[in-house]
């Protein structure tokens, strides 16, 4: 067997006797399952009976058919009539009710409404908001993505070819305040599911413990640097790369036990929908903790001493854990902090676990395992170069 | 056949100068001991020559393979037992050494053989499925020695391996060591205990402030101080306050053959017999009790003072 699985074996043989060690591996997340269990199962009760202020929702239907009269009609105006009242407006008259922020939210429904969401093109619906419409929104959004679903055209459905989550199609408006959007535009696609709190504190909890585990053990890995037994491995025939290795093959294999226990977990405990696609989680997953691991390997060439590492490894945690969405959700950040976070292993693994969950196929999300692989072999690539330099630097 | 070339061998950090000039050989099948106080330069000349730490200059040869130019095909002859138990504490004897050993490339029924030997070799067979974490410092020195030898290298490099343990378990690993040299394995020894370096190695290195001060054979550096004894009175007052006294011994002894320290008056003489009396009867004129006569053969100690004017553990 190559030398750098013997190493990983040994790391892992660590870990199964570190009491410390296998308490955040296991019963950490047990424990965080329990929790959010207990709290958000509870929230999510409240959501049945929480009262929202009434509002007003513009309108401009282009749609002659009869799904878009419907859904503005039967939907918006009677069964959501206590919760949202309906104006109608001429498409430019409504883009400058929402600039003039007359109007916090409205929709265009495009004039294929109807034909494409039977011949299954997706649906044709702008959403139109000011660039902080607050929870009006994502009702909105909510009820459109609702209405879509339940239309009982089921083969249309299977066929659709837009992408399924909502997403900026149109740059913001330029004008008005200075630079400032006066108004966000947003494409609503038929397929997409609502995302519970439950599903996405799951999600964010399960990503930042993920992290956690990375930190402790690239914290061992760096004190093993700092003790005789590392440069003990390197007198013996072992290489650089075979040790990177073994250090990011154990560490990919610790984590990718601690993401099945969570997965598995809130999914059978709770009943937490991680989405259909079993590969796209599977290989998520994997390539999370691939990206994750390279940059904690990388981390771990650079830093020398263990006391140092981990009061960066605590701090970076936290900061990467807030900015990835793991602590607040990421819908309250503005659209490029979103973009941004992506280049996060936690970001991209969250936002990516969050679009599986509201129904995304594993072609969809490719893109992102893709990438978030090849961040992790970029940072295990410069963790390398930096530790052959280290050396080469010692023999200049 | 040499089996270790070093030649002027400087290694600074900053402006600090920790090896300066160091340059000796080792024959294969010898023992060789650096001796020196802590702090002298022993352990980063040994880690430039396991190739852990380039030089700042000099030349290293470990058989024929250059060790600054090819440190990994040098490193395949030697074994290297750090100062510091390199070992993983949660794992068993065998299980660290099964490691150790597939490291070094050993697998099979030859790792198995290698373990079984080396367990037996440093006594521990009967606590080989033990944690190393359970045992006394001096057995988990003995399995950072097994790790070093699995792979039977030919050089085996020992940094100060008695540090801090019980002297059953020194004597234990000091006749393994032996037994290993005499099996024909080349041993380097660095030590600030000067019994086990003048017990087991032929040849011996005295280093100080990072320089080689004196090398060759113990009666080859006894020479140096002429193989003078030691003669030690100890005095009921500190000696330097005595009034008359150091005037009273200087006219006796050359000067430089005389030390006063506290309440010890030492005086170095090739045969000490003959200038004993003199010695006794001198310090008693002063008026100064004598408390006891000590006669102390030359030795490595006093090589080290001599060449020095410090004790070797000071």
């Amino acid at each position: 067997m190559m030398k750098f699985l013997w190493l990983a074996l040994k790391d892992l043989l660590l870990v199964a006797r570190d009491k410390k060690a296998l308490l955040t591996l296991i019963m950490m997340p047990l424990l965080l399952i329990a929790i959010l269990g207990s709290a958000f199962g509870n929230m999510m009760k409240e959501d049945e009976v929480v009262s929202i202020k009434k509002f007003t929702l513009g309108v401009a239907n282009l749609d002659k058919g009869q799904l878009s009269k419907v859904l503005t009609e039967e939907v918006l105006s009677k069964d959501l009539s206590k919760q949202i009242e309906v104006k109608y407006y001429q498409e430019d008259d409504l883009y400058k009710k929402i600039k003039d922020r007359k109007l916090a939210v409205g929709i265009v429904i495009q004039d294929d409404f109807t034909t494409s969401l039977i011949s299954g093109k997706g649906t044709k619906v702008k959403l139109l908001s000011v660039p902080d419409p607050g929870i009006k929104a994502v009702i909105v959004q909510s009820v459109i993505e609702q209405f879509s679903r339940s239309v009982p055209i089921e083969a249309v459905v299977s066929q659709m070819v837009q992408p399924v989550q909502a997403g900026i199609q149109n740059g913001p408006v330029q004008e008005g305040y200075g630079k400032k959007p006066l108004l966000k535009e947003t494409t609503i696609d038929a397929n997409t599911k609502p995302v519970s709190s439950f599903q996405y504190y799951a999600a964010a909890m399960g990503v930042m413990f993920l992290l956690m585990t990375v930190v402790q053990s690239v914290s061992a890995m760096v004190l093993e640097k700092e003790q005789e037994v590392f440069n003990r491995l390197l007198l013996t025939n072992l290489t650089y790369p075979n040790y990177l290795l073994g250090k990011m093959f154990g560490l990919i294999i610790i984590c990718l036990t601690q993401a099945l226990i969570i997965i598995v977990g809130t999914n059978l405990l709770f009943g937490v929908d991680w989405g259909s696609s079993v590969s796209g989680i599977v290989m998520m997953t994997l390539a999370f903790v691939i990206n994750a691991s390279g940059l904690g390997v990388l981390a771990g060439s650079l830093i020398k001493t263990e006391k140092s590492f981990n009061v960066a490894g605590m701090l970076g945690t936290q900061i990467m854990a807030a900015l990835g969405g793991s602590m607040a959700p990421i819908y309250i950040f503005p659209h490029w902090v979103v973009l941004v976070t992506k280049i996060l292993p936690n970001g991209l693994a969250l936002q990516t676990y969050l679009d599986l969950m509201s129904g995304a196929t594993f072609s969809k999300i490719l893109p992102a395992i893709a990438g978030s692989i090849a961040l992790g072999l970029f940072f295990f690539a410069i963790g390398l170069i930096r530790l052959s330099l280290e050396r080469r630097g010692k023999y200049a | 056949m040499k089996m270790l070339t070093v030649r002027d061998l400087h290694k600074s950090f900053g402006n600090f100068a920790a090896v300066k000039g160091v340059s000796f050989e080792v024959e294969k099948g010898e023992s060789y001991g650096l001796l020196g106080p802590n702090g002298a330069g022993k352990s980063t000349t040994i880690n430039m020559i396991t190739g852990l730490f380039p030089p700042t200059s000099g030349e290293i040869q470990i058989k024929d393979f250059d060790v600054i130019k090819n440190p990994k095909q040098a490193q395949k002859w030697i074994g290297v037992v750090p100062q510091e138990i390199a070992l993983y504490q949660t794992m068993s004897a065998r299980e660290n050494l099964k490691f150790w050993g597939r490291m070094y490339d050993l697998s099979g029924s030859a790792l198995e053989k290698s373990v079984d030997q080396v367990l037996e070799i440093i006594g521990l067979t009967e606590r080989a499925k033990d944690k190393v974490e359970t045992f006394s410092g001096g057995m988990k020195r003995r399995v950072n020695i097994g790790a070093a030898i699995l792979h039977r290298p030919e050089l085996l490099i020992m940094d100060e391996p008695t540090v801090g343990i019980d002297p059953q378990s020194r004597n234990h690993i000091l006749e393994t060591v032996k037994r290993l040299n005499d099996d024909g394995m080349t041993i380097i020894y660095t030590s600030h205990y000067m019994e086990e370096v003048e017990y087991l190695c032929k040849r011996i290195g005295i280093v100080d402030h990072g320089q080689l001060i004196a090398t060759g054979t113990l009666s080859e550096l006894r020479e140096t101080i002429g193989d003078h004894s030691k003669i030690i009175l100890t005095i009921d007052k500190d000696g330097s306050t005595v009034a008359g006294l150091a005037q009273s011994l200087t006219s006796l002894f050359p000067e430089k053959d005389i030390q006063i320290q506290d309440h010890q008056l030492m005086v170095f003489h090739k045969e000490p017999q003959l200038i004993l009396t003199d010695f006794i009867q001198s310090v008693a004129k002063t008026g100064t009790g004598i408390t006891s006569v000590d006669i102390v053969e030359p030795n490595l100690e006093s090589v080290f003072l001599h060449l020095t004017g410090r004790n070797l553990r000071d």
